[in-house]
């Protein structure tokens, strides 16, 4: 059970629909590993729900059920089932919520084609797969011990353990958390000693880092 | 269309959705779009989607038909489905319309999923917390409630808001804040 959540705000824009692609990324892995959150969510999809009850019904055009029905009938006939790929269950993270990159990642986590950033930090690139403007999304590896060298963020990151863990000045992490930092943090995370620490990360700008690891800026732009 | 005709016992949707899935039944499939369309179309509306309300109705009502066997009322009711099936659909159409290209990119229903089974809540206690939420929402108090229809059901910003109500942002925030509280609260209550 993880310890720390999206807040309320960033649920609701979830459930409602309107934070962005890479956010809901976010809001999605952690709710695979978070039971409370997956049960808040489902709260406010009610709400939704609700909402479409109590709505001002708009007039719809008098043929348009005629149409849409001719429409379904001639496709049912012809068109073909579209089948969705299962995931197999071992693959599954967690029951009632699917890892919503498994059906994108080439392989399992610990066999991932990871890119090498410095001795003890890689990552997977997965900036395309969301392709949204202005967000850079990765899974990143930190070796366990091992420590990122201290920095801001311009915009706002996301961070979703989806193993092992870390801890940073504010806080200790583990898997399932999910960790918000804005432009106000400036922070060093050290993997914890155990087990190596992957993550998902998702940022609205680049990293900026401080101090003598600032030579680093080029180079771990994460693009 | 018609919508005049709404009672207090509304239908029982959850068996029209079944008679959809069994026999293909187009009357009932026809009371389940004389009751949602204009809705979804409404939601279209308000958020900012007009140009394309009658394209989002016809896909979700779509999605309604092919899928009916999916539902099941141990999830939820047939109004959050309906709005869940809604939202990705509004969602998935935005993206398709900002795409430049044919891409791998990750689909709506991954990020969004909606549930297709869940053994562990049984269909009397979802039901209930439909008819809990809306006896929620009631509690709110109206400036409450109106700032969060805004946010989630028009999809503005808070600084949208804010400009339309013409009141401080920080106000916004606050009732904002205080309504997801609440309902948070309530929620927890019921859960035991």
């Amino acid at each position: 059970m993880s310890a720390y959540h999206p807040d309320d705000m960033t649920l609701m824009n979830y459930a409602a629909g309107s934070c962005s692609i890479p956010e809901s990324l976010a809001v999605a892995m952690h709710l695979c590993f978070c039971h409370d959150c997956r049960q808040h969510v489902k709260n406010l999809n009610h709400l939704g729900g609700a909402l479409l009850e109590t709505i001002k019904p708009a007039s719809t055009d008098d043929d348009a059920f005629e149409t849409l029905m001719a429409s379904l009938e001639s496709h049912d006939h012809s068109a073909p089932v579209k089948v969705k790929m299962e995931p197999t269950p071992s693959d599954r993270s967690i029951q009632h919520f699917t890892n919503p990159l498994l059906r994108y990642l080439p392989t399992s986590l610990a066999n991932l084609p990871w890119q090498r950033q410095t001795k003890e930090i890689s990552k997977f690139d997965l900036t395309s797969l969301i392709n949204v403007k202005g967000f850079q999304i990765a899974l990143q590896k930190i070796s366990a011990g091992a420590k990122v060298p201290m920095h801001t963020h311009k915009g706002f990151e996301y961070t979703v353990i989806l193993s092992g863990g870390f801890s940073d000045e504010l806080g200790v992490y583990h898997e399932g958390d999910f960790i918000a930092r804005d432009a106000s943090h400036k922070h060093s995370p050290t993997a914890l000693q155990n087990e190596d620490c992957i993550c998902l990360t998702v940022l609205n700008a680049p990293l900026k880092f401080t101090g003598w690891y600032r030579v680093l800026n080029p180079f771990m732009a994460w693009s | 269309m018609n919508d005049s005709t709404a009672t207090n016992d509304s239908p029982d949707w959850g068996a029209l959705l079944a008679r959809v899935a069994e026999h293909d039944d187009k009357a009932a499939f026809r009371a389940i779009y004389q009751h949602f369309a204009p809705r979804i179309k409404a939601y279209a509306i308000n958020q900012g989607f007009s140009q394309h309300a009658e394209v989002l109705v016809q896909e979700v009502m779509t999605s309604v038909w092919r899928n009916a066997e999916k539902y099941s009322e141990s999830l939820a009711s047939v109004s959050t489905w309906v709005f869940t099936i809604t939202r990705n659909q509004r969602i998935d159409i935005l993206r398709k319309l900002n795409r430049t290209r044919a891409e791998v990119v990750i689909e709506t229903e991954d990020l969004w999923q909606i549930p297709t089974e869940d053994t562990t809540i049984c269909s009397i206690q979802n039901l209930s917390t439909e008819k809990f939420v809306t006896a929620a929402l009631e509690k709110l108090p109206e400036e409450q409630m109106i700032a969060l229809r805004k946010v989630y059901y028009e999809g503005k910003t808070h600084e949208e808001v804010a400009e339309e109500l013409n009141i401080p942002l920080g106000t916004v925030k606050g009732r904002l804040r205080l309504s997801l509280q609440k309902l948070r609260v309530m929620f927890e209550a019921k859960e035991i």
